[in-house]
């Protein structure tokens, strides 16, 4: 196993930059989750690690080895592909021993390493078959031993999970994971979900428009948001994000909607309004946040719920404040009826602030 | 009861309809049986008559004294028609052969560097690969043979390996292009991972799943150089050069046609192409990369 650095990392196509500037340090054993939507760079980003396309600037360091211009082979990494790749024509047997062959390993090692892998992923009673004949977890199944059949300095994942039902992704995730832990394995993980790279992930890249925007762990990155994006992209149902206005009201700073209501905000708060570059900021707050009440109470914003989605566990409230849906979550006893006048209250201490201009998450000092 | 009724009867009605035009199918490609395999079986049956029977008026449907005479005739090397005939035989072998394989010594890695690679010029060259088809073969046949006396070529077979690969490759690269395009990237990206050059990825990986599209290119080449007649009627003039096409016209003259003979050669003609048909269409149902990528 090997820590991975990217320094710098540039990667245009003509005049189209995919990857801009990208450094991160995923250190020995540790496993980093590349996440955003589709478009923001993180395949790409792999690939640059992978060695499967060029890259055009910086530098990318594996173990102690700068590899920029190695070639996939000899970057000592091993891969699993969103689709798998398996080779169609050859037995899951060899499509394990595939990797060790061309390592020229001897006969004997390569048995013993294949019949290893397979005990590991439980699947011993599959080597005889095709690709074609297994299952999509049997397949995603090989893909991983033929990735960890060799013993690689890192593993390269790129949406491994995405093409199995949601039940066998949950089963899958926890099995990676585990895989994980006990390879003590060093993984990058690309993803668009973003709770698999919350529930798996030591830390987690947030990615968009080919730029790295926040890494951390994800408990960071969930507490802590470091603009809008990040905070709208993590965290499901996505964080209310309210445009509204700073001003001032007996001396003391409150944000006012266009709807005419305004929020007192606490000293804290206050403290980072004033350090944005402009009047307009916006409020962010998670569904859990938001205290519901069926009553008006001091402090409490008006609205009118839009809908009502029960699940089970917790009911979820829609409604619209500032022209913005905020969530809320409510215990599922509480009954609310869409059109029902109710008042919602912000917690200050677990609020986000951001700079209307710049998107960026407003800090007190 | 009602929803018991309505299952009973509507595939029963359903099942009407598809009959109709399954005759109307059935029917057509009966037809097409018809036109396909009547010449073919006329020329069998002719082939196994005597000269006389064969012109006899009205036909006799069914050879009255069915012989071999004509195959033993051509297939002995001792006599003159079946020497003739035996090297026209490995003439055309012979030059089938090698356009196949030289064609496909060009066409597959041209195709799969169209498939893979960007460089620049590719778009142009793909499409120029295609001008030449746009054009009757035909054609070309002055012009190619004015080159052909220029260099030397007339009456050599390579004149004609080389013309046939003119009209085969630019079809062979189109064909095989589509075949590697099919082919998920991701299979020689996983090879270059586990440890394969790029060539050993392609080799070892990218090879054995475009054997049928190199199949169905050789066929297809073998096809097109067995049958050409006009360019090797033109270029050869020595009775030993000559590749079948042009060599079985000898059988007509001017006073007699031996048309029992005629007919056994052709038939013996196509002989090779159905043989490797056979041989070889195993290879065309198989699905290779099934299994490879899930979609």
């Amino acid at each position: 196993m090997a820590r991975v650095v990217l320094k710098d990392l540039v990667k245009t196509y003509g005049v189209f930059n995919a990857v801009n500037n990208v450094s991160l340090t995923v250190n020995d054993g540790e496993f980093v989750a590349l996440v955003g939507p589709s478009g923001c760079g993180k395949t790409t980003t792999l690939n640059l690690v992978s060695g499967l396309i060029p890259i055009t600037s910086g530098d990318i360091v594996i173990g102690d080895r700068v590899v920029n211009d190695l070639d996939p082979k000899d970057r000592d990494i091993a891969m699993v592909f969103q689709n798998y790749a398996l080779y169609p024509q050859k037995s899951v047997y060899k499509n394990l021993a595939f990797p060790l062959q061309m390592r020229k390993l001897p006969r004997e090692e390569i048995d013993r390493k294949v019949k290893e892998a397979a005990r590991v992923l439980d699947m011993s009673h599959l080597l005889e078959r095709k690709p074609r004949e297994l299952s999509g977890g049997q397949q995603q199944r090989v893909a991983l031993g033929r990735a960890l059949v060799r013993d690689p300095a890192v593993f390269l994942m790129d949406e491994p999970l995405s093409n199995l039902d949601a039940k066998l992704r949950v089963q899958m995730r926890s099995e990676i994971k585990r895989f994980h832990q006990d390879l003590k394995a060093t993984i990058i993980y690309v993803t668009h979900d973003q709770l698999e790279a919350v529930t798996m992930a030591d830390k987690m890249a947030v990615m968009n428009g080919g730029y790295l925007q926040q890494y951390d762990t994800p408990a960071q990155v969930f507490a802590h948001p470091v603009n809008m994006f990040v905070a709208s992209f993590v965290g499901s149902p996505a964080m209310s994000l309210i445009p509204l206005e700073a001003s001032t009201a007996n001396g003391n700073t409150v944000l006012t909607s266009a709807e005419g209501w305004s929020l007192p905000l606490s000293p804290l708060n206050a403290r980072k309004v004033q350090k944005a570059t402009t009047r307009k900021v916006v409020l962010g707050a998670r569904h859990s946040t938001i205290k519901l009440h069926k009553n008006a109470v001091p402090g409490a914003i008006p609205a009118k719920a839009y809908t009502v989605e029960p699940t089970g566990d917790v009911t979820f409230v829609q409604a619209f404040l500032s022209g913005a849906i905020v969530n809320i979550s409510v215990p599922p006893n509480v009954a609310v009826a869409p059109d029902q006048q109710i008042w919602l209250e912000f917690d200050q201490d677990r609020m986000h602030l951001f700079d209307g201009e710049t998107e960026m998450a407003v800090k007190a000092d | 009861m009602s929803t018991v009724a309505e299952t009973a009867t509507t595939p029963t009605r359903r099942r009407r309809r598809v009959d109709g035009w399954r005759w109307a199918g059935r029917i057509f490609l009966a037809l097409m049986l018809f036109y396909t395999a009547v010449p073919m079986i006329w020329m069998l049956l002719t082939s196994i008559k005597s000269g006389f029977a064969a012109m006899q008026l009205p036909p006799q449907w069914w050879p009255a004294e069915p012989t071999l005479a004509s195959y033993q005739k051509l297939l002995d090397p001792t006599n003159s028609v079946g020497a003739d005939f035996l090297r026209f035989f490995w003439n055309s072998l012979f030059v089938s052969t090698l356009t196949t394989i030289l064609g496909l010594i060009v066409a597959v890695p041209a195709a799969y560097a169209f498939s893979r690679f960007t460089f620049p010029g590719r778009n142009f060259l793909f499409f120029s690969v295609l001008l030449r088809n746009m054009f009757p073969a035909v054609i070309f046949l002055i012009p190619l043979f004015i080159l052909m006396r220029w260099v030397g070529l007339v009456n050599t077979h390579g004149s004609l390996v080389i013309t046939y690969l003119t009209f085969g490759l630019p079809l062979a690269i189109w064909l095989l292009k589509g075949f590697y395009d099919n082919i998920p990237i991701q299979l020689e990206q996983a090879a270059r991972i586990d440890g394969a050059t790029r060539f050993q990825a392609f080799v070892l990986i990218v090879m054995p799943l475009s054997v049928p599209g190199i199949i169905a290119t050789a066929i297809y080449s073998f096809i097109g150089a067995w049958n050409e007649y006009i360019y090797a009627y033109t270029f050869l003039s020595k009775n030993e050069q000559l590749t079948l096409p042009a060599g079985i016209q000898r059988f007509f003259s001017e006073n007699t046609t031996d048309f029992p003979g005629l007919m056994a050669a052709s038939f013996m003609m196509s002989v090779p192409v159905v043989v490797l048909f056979l041989v070889l269409q195993r290879y065309f149902v198989r699905a290779l990369t099934e299994g490879a990528v899930k979609h």
